[in-house]
């Protein structure tokens, strides 16, 4: 980017900024809202002060400021969960006031339903097509094996649909998987997902919430098409030393946290592995010798998660966030043939934290991102290996600007450097006889520059406005993408708000991957050559009702969003280890709306949610490059789009030591391809005569709508220390053992005396009947 | 020695359509949560489909049959009404005629037959013509490619005995490296008319010009007669072969994007190529 590209767009920006104003005495508080036992921030809280109508929340860091008229005023902190804590200050000059909120019950404090944000908060706030979730609500539910997914819970939410059963996968409002801005602690996570996309990497003892952005994207956030899922890790216990794990039926975690030395900080240090390798390995020992008998290669994944929190000063802190996790996929056989097949995420980032006054703080943060695969094979003295990989080394930095009651700035910039080894293969002798290899690799600056302004115009609209200018290099192909956000609430009651917003994303590096579900093998491909950047547009508009007293909260979104140079792959595209791998991409556009319904409840005894959506999602992709396109060049419906999708989630606190869970799902049948046609092939010699499948249209077949129930039982048991807690968590995943279509594939019906084909037939193919499951979680 | 053989025979266990489709096979075995359904397919209109391969010094011989409905009855359908033209590099006309057999030596079918044999040599053009009385045309054209010599077969055991102890086979030959090549490669035991035991295809695009070896698994015992045969392919029937495998892997695997069949005719489905091979017979000893 040239320095005159820069000056302009920091001109543009400061345009954007407010002009103060100065209307009466007025003075800022400021601080951190945390939970008292366990001294983590609370993202989402409110400081309110009620007789005047003034509040605000609480950022991903707990942080909040809040300026008020001088004088005497009541100030009340809440977080749904937590005592509110009212107090009152005498405002004379700027002042910092933390508040610490004690839990609204100290029994069972596990299974009370915490959501980030109050119904009243989200009634208020100008960000629509948000989902917060805190590791407590997705710890809750009945899941698959038992293991906790927080992505899995995502896909409970209206306009989020999986890739599939059992996967946690996100396909958020026609968004493919490769749009989502997956982010840890502020680094990139590429590969969100174990075993084939069955599990997802993050492991919930070491996360503390999960934000997901559907759409309205704040301007900090850039990169990806579709939807930003923004985690943050468990900065650990700041009082005493902790141990907390689980035990499972196929996994078991442990987590150790504490404070730091003088208590300048807090540590947390968490895993989780399965073992699924030491049953199969048991297998094979049992049937070893036997001459018909193949042995079941090990696999099993682990996630390491670290995170130091540490207090440089009055007005500096410093977090470090680590994440290691890998599959490993192993085999080797007696006949010295050995296949090695390890994936994983490396992420490391730094943030410190710094706060100028009461109205301006910053985080910088530095981040490392790896996703790597790794295949090896040996056999006899020859050995094969072959890998890819992303490394992405990144600076960004935050700013947040309280200029007065009215005005909430934040600006900043971001700077990435990708590195993409596409495709690295080696193969070798022992002897010398064989060394060949191909290594493909490329590079690309990624940057944005952001502002926005948060504008409560009134005490019914409040608007929230912005600019992202992003720009991507690779080589001698440079991209610019100026991306303006937008979104407003006006109240037109109190308890009735109308939101909108808009948002134009660009996306620089793509996700090679021509199957439906996410691989390892997938690879990232950065914009050049004809590979231009993908961009997409959303609008939504949406009505909030707070019903029941404030205990229910009603909301209907309406949302279209269109994408330009979306990207496929022409049949039979070659993609591993092609040096000209963008000649095998195909290019299209894509368009998806949908209405969105959904009703929550937070407090009480009983509470949950009920989501409908519906909606339309479509791709085309005309004839190019020698081809007919896709589809013949007509619009057709990717494999994730469903026309309905009804969520119903419920959990009811029976008494202090039982919680019933449940969740029923139904979703429209997926969109699938299936061979219209046939002819026999012969071959060059007629022995190996058979039928071969012929496609003519894309995903015209729709399989049967898929509906599943699960039920849980959280059953809290007298903990094995004084202080600590335990409890057995059950699920039944599938409860009603639905065979749901995974997938449909036709079969040959042979006879069996002549061995001819009789007729065809099509099967369904169903993945998970009913599975029940026991987890045992301790903490102390 | 084995320049080759770990890629081509341990890559395709990595690509994605194979990883899919082990993981499909992993899940259909162990969940057996299998049922039949019924699907309606909508209408497909058969087409032509035909298939010939030229080779030199032999009668050509070609099938024509007709596509049909993925659920319809397995017969075979047989088009009685199509008329076929093989235009020879000399541009004379030669029509084949409608007469359906079996050719003995290999159990293949066949519905149309040239009356002499043919003689092709690589470089040379030949075109085909089919079509029928409702009006459906195919046409192809297919230029023989040049004969890559085989330069050497070997073998070699492992270290264990009695039904453990087992051979692989390498073969090398030279690349050209002045174009993109494109390679069939076979092993067929005792007899080449039965399914080959390994089979695959491959490109030279990341090692053109380079002396490639081929190989195999530990898979052949003592005594084991093959035919090692090694097909240069020109590119449209390399893609046809690609794209019938990735047709049919599709079928069955949840993680496959389908794709099309590449024909290498216009006007229908099929293949009209040229062969040019050459075949080694070794006993493992």
């Amino acid at each position: 980017m040239t320095l005159r590209f820069i000056i302009c767009l920091s001109g543009l920006l400061f345009m954007l900024l407010p002009a103060p104003v100065w209307a009466q005495v007025q003075y800022t508080i400021s601080g951190y809202v945390r939970a008292a036992n366990t001294g983590e921030a609370l993202p989402g809280a409110t400081v309110a002060a009620p007789s005047l109508g003034l509040g605000a929340t609480t950022d991903d860091k707990g942080y909040y400021v809040l300026t008020l008229p001088s004088g005497p005023q009541q100030v009340v902190a809440s977080f749904i969960g937590y005592q509110n804590q009212p107090q009152t200050i005498t405002l004379t000059r700027n002042q910092r006031t933390n508040f610490n909120l004690a839990e609204a019950t100290n029994t069972l404090g596990e299974v009370v339903v915490q959501g980030s944000g109050t119904l009243e908060q989200k009634l208020q706030t100008t960000q629509m097509s948000l989902e917060r979730l805190t590791t407590r609500e997705a710890k809750l539910l009945p899941a698959l094996f038992g293991e906790v997914d927080l992505l899995k819970t995502l896909q409970l939410k209206p306009g989020v649909q999986n890739g599939g059963e059992g996967t946690s996968g996100l396909f958020v409002r026609g968004g493919s998987a490769d749009q989502n801005l997956f982010l840890v602690d502020d680094a990139v996570v590429y590969n969100p997902s174990h075993l084939f996309g069955l599990f997802s990497v993050f492991n919930p003892d070491a996360v503390q919430s999960v934000d997901l952005y559907k759409g309205g994207f704040p301007a900090q956030y850039g990169g990806r098409l579709s939807s930003v899922v923004d985690v943050k890790m468990r900065p650990g216990e700041p009082e005493k030393l902790g141990l907390s794990g689980g035990l499972g039926l196929i996994s078991s975690r442990l987590t150790l946290e504490g404070p730091l030395p003088n208590k300048k900080g807090s540590w947390l240090l968490s895993g989780r592995r399965t073992y699924f390798d030491v049953f199969t390995r048991q297998i094979n020992k049992l049937n070893e010798g036997q001459d018909d008998y193949n042995p079941i290669p090990d696999y099993y994944f682990y996630d390491l998660n670290a995170k130091v929190n540490y207090q440089l000063g009055a007005k500096d802190n410093l977090f470090i966030t680590g994440y290691l996790g890998r599959d490993v996929f192993g085999f080797g056989s007696q006949n010295g043939f050995d296949f090695n097949f390890n994936w994983g995420n490396t992420v490391g980032s730094a943030r410190w934290n710094h706060v100028f006054n009461r109205r301006l703080y910053v985080n910088t943060t530095a981040a490392i991102t790896r996703y790597e695969y790794n295949i090896s094979n040996a056999l006899d003295q020859f050995s094969f290996n072959l890998a890819s990989d992303i490394r992405d080394l990144s600076l960004r930095t935050d700013f947040d600007y309280a200029l007065n009651d009215r005005h909430a700035v934040k600006f900043g910039a971001t700077l990435t450097d990708h590195r993409f080894g596409t495709g690295r293969l080696r193969a070798g002798a022992e002897d010398g006889s064989l060394n060949l290899g191909s290594n493909i690799n490329y590079r690309g600056q990624e940057a944005g520059l952001y502002a926005s302004d948060n504008f409560r115009a009134s005490d019914k609209l409040q608007l929230d406005y912005g600019v992202r200018l992003s720009g991507f290099q690779s080589g001698s192909d440079r991209y610019v993408g100026v991306e303006p956000r937008a979104s407003g609430r006006y109240s037109l009651t109190s308890r009735t708000s109308l939101k909108a917003s808009y948002a134009l994303m660009y996306q620089y590096v793509h996700l090679v991957s021509n199957s439906g579900a996410s691989l390892p093998t997938d690879i990232w491909y950065p914009s050049r050559g004809s590979v231009k950047p993908q961009r997409s547009q959303q609008v939504a508009t949406g009505v909030s009702f707070l019903l029941g007293n404030g205990r229910y909260l009603l909301t209907n979104e309406v949302y279209y969003k269109w994408a330009q140079r979306q990207i496929d792959f022409k049949d039979g595209a070659q993609l591993f280890v092609n040096p000209d791998l963008d000649s095998e991409f195909l290019f299209g556009r894509g368009w998806a709306y949908g209405n969105e319904i959904y009703v929550e409840k937070k407090t009480g005894r009983t509470t949950g949610w009920i989501g409908y959506t519906l909606s339309w999602t479509k791709r085309q992709f005309p004839a190019q490059r020698g081809t007919a396109g896709i589809n013949n060049g007509n619009p057709f419906y990717p494999n994730y789009d469903r026309r309905h999708n009804l969520t119903v989630v419920g959990l009811h606190r029976l008494n202090h030591r039982i919680q019933l869970t449940g969740s029923l799902v139904y979703t429209s049948g997926q969109a699938t391809t299936l061979p219209l046609g046939r002819f026999v092939l012969q071959d060059v010699y007629g022995s190996d005569a058979s039928a071969v499948p012929i496609y003519p249209q894309r995903n015209t077949y729709r399989l049967a709508p898929y509906h599943r129930l699960d039920l849980g039982l959280v059953y809290k048991v007298k903990p094995l220390r004084e202080g600590g807690e335990s409890d057995f968590t059950f699920s039944v995943y599938n409860a009603y053992n639905r065979r749901n279509p995974y997938f449909v594939y036709f079969d040959q019906v042979k006879d069996k005396s002549t061995n001819t084909v009789t007729s065809y037939r099509a099967r369904q193919v169903s993945l998970f009947p009913v599975i029940p499951s026991v987890t045992y979680n301790f903490k102390f | 020695m084995l320049t080759r053989s770990i890629f081509q025979t341990l890559a395709p266990m990595i690509t994605r359509r194979s990883l899919g489709y082990t993981l499909a096979g992993v899940l259909l075995a162990s969940c057996g949560l299998q049922k039949d359904i019924d699907v309606e397919l909508p209408a497909y209109p058969a087409q032509l489909v035909v298939e010939c391969y030229l080779e030199p010094n032999r009668v050509p011989r070609m099938s024509v049959t007709e596509s049909g409905s993925y659920l319809a009855e397995p017969t075979p359908r047989i088009p009685q009404d199509v008329k076929v033209v093989l235009t020879l590099p000399s541009g004379r006309h030669d029509t084949l005629d409608f007469k359906p057999g079996i050719n003995l030596a290999t159990g293949k079918a066949y519905t149309h037959i040239g009356r002499s044999r043919i003689s092709a040599s690589p470089g040379q053009t030949f075109q085909l013509e089919a079509y029928d009385t409702q009006g459906r045309r195919v046409t192809g054209s297919a230029t023989m490619p040049a004969i890559v010599p085989i330069d050497k077969v070997e073998w070699k055991f492992n270290d264990l005995s009695g039904e453990q102890r087992k051979a692989y086979v390498t073969t090398q030959f030279q690349d050209p490296g002045n174009t993109v090549d494109f390679y069939r490669f076979q092993i067929h035991k005792s007899t080449v008319a039965t399914d080959p035991e390994v089979e695959y295809t491959i490109e030279d695009r990341l090692n053109n010009g380079t002396n490639y070896t081929l190989g195999t698994s530990y898979e052949f015992q003592t005594n084991d007669t093959l035919f090692v045969t090694l097909y240069h392919l020109n590119q449209p029937y390399f893609q046809f072969l690609q794209s019938v495998e990735e047709a049919r892997n599709a079928n069955g695997n949840p993680f496959a994007q389908p794709s099309a069949v590449r024909s290498t005719v216009e006007g229908g489905i099929g293949v009209f190529t040229v062969l040019s091979y050459q075949r080694q017979r070794i006993i493992v000893r």
